[in-house]
């Protein structure tokens, strides 16, 4: 046995943060999430790059391994991931740009399909209920929709372009930003350590690697999540025959990222799909929306608990508390980033509320600023 | 003839090399290595770690010397460990708690060595890592050995 290592625990107890120490870690999530949401621009392409950089690792690690040096992995699995994408791209865009019309058409046909949906089922609620008839529900939701259908493609997917155009520069900076965190990763642990005193040195090393791992496992369980809700939802709507069932899967368990709003919109668009493409068979529509309910709950009390929600270690309470004050604080946005903020900040307000709560490590600290005090009057007296 | 190919060796890497831990290790490996490894600077008689604090990191001594004792009784050493020495070493396996403390003896420069970090390069530099470990296994033998007999 080492001379300086052991099993005799003389403070091995170790109480989790104080409800002071909550407090600070709820009041700095959304803070963080006030400031973040001012620069989004800077935000989106930094969480780009962490969720690539995860992305990467792997391979890098294994140029690694084969004997390449950090750098040179660092550029050599960027450089081939820029290929894939700007090939990707390209593809895409002449793919897109020869059905641009189809695409216009498309969507009005699947939105006029929809409000075809929902004026069916607001005439068999009428014809139910009279009180909803008297109202003239149907017909007033109708002419709104007519009115809204017409006007669709100036009103939303025009600025939606724009909006695209606009983010395209801030996208860009993801792969550059990987890059520089798969090669000077250690180095910036490195810098933050140098600035930390002896006494904290070994907790805030620990602390930043805890970060780290919390930033990793929560990334990770979000992309098991992706391919789980795809999974179940492509199966789904595979058995119940709809056109790109696997698809539709896939952009609606990406959607999801943004919890409540992405699962919405992600139903939505698979009932546009159903009521346009059967729009003799109104059940199609129903049947999609009740997969999205069972996949909702498989999510919830399955999939999230095991992936996203066990990285995090978060009670089911406080997640969703979270993700109504994410919503409050900075919208669309908090409800994507209030999580893993969450996350980070329950890491450091755990570590901080240990390191500064602990009397020894600043009475070490305080006696190691004596003696370098002491050391530089040593000449003077 | 060919001497202008071999790669040349810092000093830095001369010292780590000379470590019993590392002296298995290639050049690149120890540049792997000294990558990973955080330089502190200690005044005599400020303490490096307290006996029952959670272990994460293996110390090795560069200059000066660090004395290993019980909890705040100093003049009960356990060991001196000078230039070149390490302590602390079982922390690259587990987190156990320290089982004495380490204060420096005199003005000290010390790289510490992250358990987190050794772990990381066992995913990354297996033959690496499969040296160190072999050469940790041959130290903890000797000690046992040492501890036996």
């Amino acid at each position: 046995m080492s001379v300086a290592d052991g099993a005799t625990p003389v403070d091995a107890h170790r109480s989790g943060p104080g409800p002071v120490a909550w407090a600070g870690i709820f009041a700095a999530t959304c803070l963080l999430l006030v400031a973040l949401n001012h620069i989004l621009w800077l935000v989106v392409p930094a969480l780009m790059a962490l969720v690539l950089s995860y992305a990467l690792y792997p391979p890098m690690r294994r140029l690694m391994y084969a004997g390449l040096s950090r750098q040179s992995a660092a550029a050599l699995v960027t450089t081939v991931f820029l290929i894939v994408l700007m090939a990707a791209t390209l593809a895409l865009l002449a793919w897109a740009g020869a059905r641009a019309e189809d695409w216009q058409a498309g969507v009005e046909r699947y939105i006029r399909g929809g409000a075809i949906l929902l004026e069916r089922t607001l005439a068999v609620l009428e014809a139910r209920w009279s009180v909803l008839a008297r109202a003239n529900l149907a017909a007033s939701v109708t002419t709104w929709l007519n009115d809204y259908s017409n006007t669709f493609v100036e009103r939303q997917v025009q600025p939606l372009a724009v909006s695209i155009l606009a983010w395209l520069p801030a996208a860009v900076l993801g792969p550059f930003f990987a890059f520089f965190f798969l090669r000077d990763g250690r180095r910036f642990h490195g810098f933050i350590a140098r600035a930390v005193p002896n006494a904290y040195f070994e907790k805030t090393l620990d602390l930043l690697h805890q970060m780290h791992q919390t930033g990793r496992s929560y990334f990770a369980g979000l992309m098991k999540l992706t391919v789980l809700d795809t999974i179940a939802l492509g199966l789904g709507l595979w058995a119940l025959g709809l056109p790109g069932a696997w698809l539709l899967g896939l952009v609606a368990a990406v959607l999801a990222w943004v919890p409540y709003v992405g699962s919405i919109a992600g139903c939505l668009l698979v009932v546009l799909v159903a009521a346009t493409d059967f729009p003799q068979d109104p059940k199609m529509a129903y049947w999609a929306i009740m997969l999205f309910i069972f996949v909702r709950l498989l999510d919830d009390f399955v999939f999230l608990p095991a992936t996203v929600g066990k990285s995090l270690k978060l009670h089911p309470l406080v997640s969703v508390l979270m993700l109504f004050v994410g919503g409050a604080v900075a919208g669309v946005p908090g409800l994507a980033l209030v999580l893993p903020l969450l996350g980070v900040a329950m890491v450091v307000g755990a570590a901080l509320s240990a390191i500064l709560t602990d009397r020894r490590l600043r009475a070490r600290h305080h006696y190691a600023r004596r003696l370098r005090a002491e050391q530089a009057a040593a000449d003077l007296a | 003839m060919l001497g202008f190919l071999r790669p040349v060796v810092s000093s830095d890497l001369r010292e780590l090399k000379a470590l019993p831990l590392f002296s298995d290790l290639s050049v690149r490996d120890l540049k792997i290595v000294q990558g990973v490894l955080h330089e502190r600077e200690y005044l005599a008689g400020e303490v490096i770690f307290d006996e029952g604090e959670e272990g994460n990191a293996l110390y090795i001594v560069r200059t000066g010397r660090v004395l290993i004792c019980r909890q705040g009784r100093p003049e009960n050493a356990i060991a001196e460990i000078g230039a070149g020495g390490f302590f602390g070493e079982l922390a690259l396996l587990d987190s156990a708690p320290r089982a004495a403390q380490a204060r420096a003896l005199d003005p000290c420069r010390l790289a510490v060595f992250f358990g987190s970090d050794f772990l990381s390069l066992l995913e990354t530099e297996t033959k690496l890592s499969n040296r160190i470990l072999f050469q940790f296994a041959r130290h903890l033998g000797r000690r046992l050995r040492g501890t036996v007999l």
